[in-house]
């Protein structure tokens, strides 16, 4: 399953300005895109297994990495929620 | 007329960058050593064009519309978007028009539909290769983008004839221009998924063996085998468009070795042209 406002999210992230808003007024870059808010809570939780059946992986990996999320958690995460 | 003179193909993993400095010794001067002599190869076969496959890192294409092959038929492609990436001296890469466009059309009457642009980016996955192979100049690319990243991808046989209608597009285009092959990405790897940092070696081993054998023996095993072994394993298609294009035949592994700290199989391999 795509989420497609979830996934746009993700690729609008890798651009590194597009990463520092979001870092620093989450909330107002998420109200430009029509995330349900399960999702959004999902987001805010850091909630990586809930948001991996959303998306693509590769997408999800740069969604952490751009918010500063190390591998090592991220993984363990993945694995373990 | 123009010629093949060669295939290549090297893994193409992010942390080759962002983790180089992590990277045991020993394993580094091994991953080094492969580049440049991969390196070395390309430009002891001079070519004119390099073809480079590779599969989009979500730098061009998004949901909206994710095409299973792109043909870069431009003047001139950007350089990686990737901040990590800008190590990378080359921000504008030269492309080849006329022949780009030429492959277009034979892959049309040829029954293949691969989209075409006229300026895409070349993400890390064409240019990590390129960077550690110490190219001083780069021949003109060629971008061919093959979707291994969000399903549905081409099938492993329509990747192999690929390779094939590369060969024969080289063969029928006018110019006498020297034309090579550059696989990227693989072996086998993980991204975002629960078995991420994984590396399935015996699948490695056994892909680089099977590629000394008939290519309905490599399909079949990468049919069977690929679902459970990482979807970064999905690149192993780049490596199957470079031996179509030599042919089938001709493989020769440069060197295999996995490596968890940038959590790849890191393969390199060439093709004679024959």
């Amino acid at each position: 399953m795509r989420d497609y406002w979830l996934s746009k999210l993700f690729y609008d992230l890798q651009s590194p300005a597009a990463a520092a808003e979001y870092r620093a007024e989450r909330d107002k870059v998420l109200d430009r895109y029509r995330i349900e808010a399960p999702v959004r809570r999902a987001l805010a939780e850091n909630d990586v297994p809930f948001l991996a059946q959303r998306t693509n992986a590769y997408l999800l990996r740069y969604y952490f990495f751009a918010t500063g999320m190390k591998d090592d958690e991220f993984m363990r995460r993945l694995r373990h929620g | 007329m123009a010629s093949f003179v060669g295939a290549f193909a090297a893994s193409h993993g992010p942390l080759l960058i962002r983790e180089w400095e992590a990277v045991p010794p020993g394993e580094k001067s091994r991953l080094k050593n492969a580049f440049e002599e991969l390196g070395r190869r390309l430009k002891s076969a001079k070519p004119d064009v390099l073809i480079v496959v590779s599969p989009d890192h979500w730098s061009n294409f998004f949901l909206d519309n994710y095409p299973a092959v792109c043909l870069g038929v431009g003047a001139a492609n950007e350089g990686p978007p990737e901040p990590w990436m800008k190590g990378f001296a080359h921000r504008e890469i030269a492309g080849h028009p006329g022949f780009a466009l030429h492959i277009a059309g034979e892959a049309m009457r040829a029954g293949f539909e691969p989209s075409v642009s006229h300026r895409l980016k070349l993400d890390h996955g064409a240019c990590i290769p390129l960077w550690r192979m110490g190219l001083e100049t780069l021949p003109k690319i060629v971008p061919m983008l093959l979707n291994s990243i969000e399903p549905p991808m081409p099938s492993l046989r329509r990747c192999f004839d690929w390779g094939r209608l590369l060969a024969s597009a080289i063969q029928t285009y006018k110019e006498n221009i020297r034309v090579a092959v550059l696989g990227t990405g693989g072996l086998s790897h993980s991204i975002g998924e629960p078995t991420m940092g994984a590396i399935y070696e015996d699948f490695d081993h056994e892909t680089i063996r099977l590629f000394s054998s008939s290519e309905d023996s490599l399909i079949s095993y990468l049919e069977d085998e690929l679902p459970r072994r990482g979807n970064g394993s999905e690149e192993v298609r780049n490596w199957l468009v470079a031996h179509g294009a030599a042919g089938g035949r001709g493989f020769e592994l440069v060197d295999y070795l996995p490596v968890p700290t940038v959590i790849v199989g890191c393969g390199f391999a060439s093709w004679r042209a024959s």
